[in-house]
């Protein structure tokens, strides 16, 4: 144990006396650590960010049903047969078909447009069981089934910057219009505001905050019949989400003429997704140590070159190959533990200084793009997670790439033939 | 007195290139323990090689040599180093300090090879230190101190593992005169003190005068022994 002690007391004497090289090439390790450990946190802290709007944004328990695909576009809306068939599935527990009448516009008493995207046609009662966290009262009381007069209006169809555009049994003319040119208007209605939602807050497709919602047999009325555009299901746990979206894929005769949104599998595509990409950015930045490494074999080949005669030296008064052998090894681990500990910390440092940079860039592109113009929606924010596993596979990456190139050079040094050796001028 | 090196029908050849140079040409001798020997002669005649050999440094062609009775050609590498460390000591011609470390510390380092434990070494470095006069440079480095002082550093060091022998090559070669007589000195001194047995490398006449047995080196071939020499000491 001492004579490990020594030699590396030896081998740090030796980095100290050549302190710029040694500088220098310990950078290399620096920064390949850094880019490690930076990519590392920053990747880990965006999918734990993504992991949370998705479960924030979805009730893992609930499935979302709608006609057509993604490819195809939608296709025809649900009737009542296929509510009883998805009804019947096994493991559903509860659903809730919605009617949604997109090009509905609503005006106050004023006739002044309130900005609802989507007006629902939906069982206020099924909704209540299938979403009893988000979809709930602010203010009023949902409409009774026979109210078909009555509207519920989502928090910020209601509400702009804290004020009250509309109050709870004000008067709304809803006008409903065909879904293409030439436009005609199915209905022209007064109804009486019944009830305010809660603020859903979150993004996600269970948020309504720019939603409206009417009694289903108001909507089947304006839209003839009972054609469904969603059917929201509950499952008894979500585990089973997977096994009940293709029960109700065969419920259907063309299987691919429905989508199954299920949002445990959406979510674990999405983290398959992040950790690919965290694994390719890790790859390209454990590059940038390898060149490191070449960098420490370069200078040590060099440093075993200028320092021949004191290998002679070493090994005429009786140091064996081995010896030598550790003495220059040590010299990389040193360089390794050193590089790899600076890394470390600056890794930390520049995670939190980029993770603002990031998040401030994310949300000024998501404004540019239009994609979430609402400002008050809460802005994308990475934090950088660290973990000790991270931690640790850097830094024992670091001295394992410091030993691995700096074998061969050590190498060439304890083969010296002492003779030659102290001849070397 | 009983012979600590044999030396029987050496033979070492070096290739220069394509050329295969002949250093030694089938050398016998011995060396006893406790003499003072010289091995004399032209530069060239291959001196240095046999030293080499006999420091375990390089191993020979043909022929044998025993270093105390162990045939150094069936020794493995790290055996040999085991071998350069506990019984042999080199003085070189350019003395061959670690120029980073004090003093002190060139003279402590084959200690710290050997693992021994810090403290006791330093305190036999200083004892050694002390012996070849040099008490008050423990902390200079070698390019803080004359060559004479570097080279007394140098047989310090080679003294400090208590070798059965001390191997010199040319030790005075890049002094001046009067420093080289003194390190000639100091060496006869700790020949005949402590009974150290010295094997010294030189061309230089006047150092052959100190020995009491000179072995006369030309063309890799032992040209004569002279025997039995009487030193007179000029002081």
């Amino acid at each position: 144990m001492t004579k490990t002690s020594k030699i590396l007391g030896m081998a740090f004497e030796n980095l100290k006396q050549r302190k710029l090289r040694t500088g220098l090439t310990t950078l290399g390790v620096v920064i390949g650590i850094t880019t490690i450990i930076t990519l590392a946190a920053l990747g880990e802290g965006f999918r734990v960010e993504i992991q949370q709007r998705l479960e924030s944004g979805f009730e893992l328990n609930v499935l979302i049903v709608f006609p057509g695909s993604f490819l195809s576009g939608f296709g025809q809306p649900f009737g009542p047969t296929d509510v009883d068939n998805i009804r019947n599935v096994s493991d559903v527990t509860h659903i809730a078909p919605m009617m949604t009448i997109p090009t509905a516009e609503i005006r106050d008493k004023n006739s002044s447009k309130l900005g609802a995207f989507t007006v629902g046609a939906v069982n206020f009662t099924d909704m209540q069981k299938m979403l009893p966290r988000r979809f709930q009262l602010m203010n009023g009381t949902f409409p009774e089934a026979e109210h078909n007069d009555t509207i519920v209006l989502g928090f910020k169809v209601a509400y702009r910057n804290g004020t009250a555009l509309v109050n709870v049994n004000d008067n709304l003319t809803l006008i409903m219009t065909t879904q293409s040119p030439p436009y005609r208007v199915l209905a022209n209605t007064t109804l009486r505001v019944s009830g305010i939602l809660q603020e859903g807050g979150t993004s996600g497709i269970t948020n309504f905050d720019y939603w409206a919602f009417i009694p289903l047999g108001t909507g089947a009325e304006i839209g003839g019949g009972e054609k469904y555009q969603i059917i929201l299901v509950q499952v008894s746990e979500p585990q089973k989400g997977q096994q009940v979206a293709r029960d109700i894929e065969d419920t259907f005769q063309n299987p691919y003429s429905i989508s199954v949104l299920v949002p445990t599998s959406l979510q674990r595509q999405v983290d398959n997704i992040l950790v690919i990409v965290t694994i390719f950015l890790l790859a390209v930045a454990s590059i940038s140590l390898l060149v490191a490494g070449v960098g420490i074999m370069n200078i040590m080949t060099v440093s075993v070159m200028e320092r021949t005669r004191e290998i002679g030296i070493l090994k005429a008064i009786g140091a064996k190959s081995r010896t030598v052998l550790a003495i220059f090894l040590a010299e990389a681990i040193l360089i390794g533990v050193i590089g790899g500990a600076i890394g470390i910390l600056l890794g930390y440092g520049l995670s939190y200084e980029l993770a603002g940079g990031l998040s401030g860039f994310i949300q000024s592109q998501q404004q540019a793009d239009g994609l979430f113009q609402n400002p008050d929606r809460q802005p994308l924010g990475i934090t950088p997670v660290f973990s000790l596993e991270w931690t640790v596979v850097a830094f024992v990456f670091a001295v394992i790439v410091c030993i691995v190139f700096g074998l061969y050079p050590a190498r060439k040094a304890s083969k010296l033939n002492p003779v030659e050796a102290l001849r070397y001028e | 007195m009983p012979n600590i090196l044999n030396v029987n029908n050496v033979k070492k050849s070096y290739r220069m290139g394509k050329v295969l140079v002949p250093a030694l040409r089938g050398v016998t001798f011995n060396v006893e323990k406790g003499e003072f020997l010289t091995i004399f002669g032209p530069s060239g005649g291959g001196k240095s090689t046999m030293l080499h050999l006999m420091g375990g440094l390089d191993r020979p062609d043909g022929g044998t040599i025993l270093i105390d009775g162990l045939n150094i050609l069936n020794l493995s590498e790290s055996k040999l180093a085991e071998l350069r460390l506990t019984s042999i000591g080199f003085v070189f011609q350019f003395f061959n300090l670690l120029p980073r470390l004090t003093a002190l510390r060139n003279i402590e380092l084959p200690l710290s090879i050997a693992g021994v434990p810090e403290r006791e070494a330093l305190s036999r470095a200083r004892g050694m230190l002390e012996l070849v006069g040099l008490g008050e440079r423990e902390t200079h480095r070698p390019a803080e101190l004359s060559g004479g002082e570097q080279q007394r550093v140098a047989i310090a060091r080679a003294l400090i593992t208590n070798p059965k022998i001390i191997l010199a090559d040319e030790p005075t070669g890049n002094l001046d005169t009067k420093t080289g007589h003194e390190i000639i000195k100091l060496m006869k001194k700790l020949n005949e003190e402590k009974m150290q047995t010295f094997v010294v490398v030189t061309h230089d006449p006047l150092i052959a005068e100190e020995a009491n047995r000179i072995i006369y080196f030309k063309d890799g071939l032992i040209e004569g022994i002279e025997e039995n020499r009487t030193v007179t000491r000029d002081e």
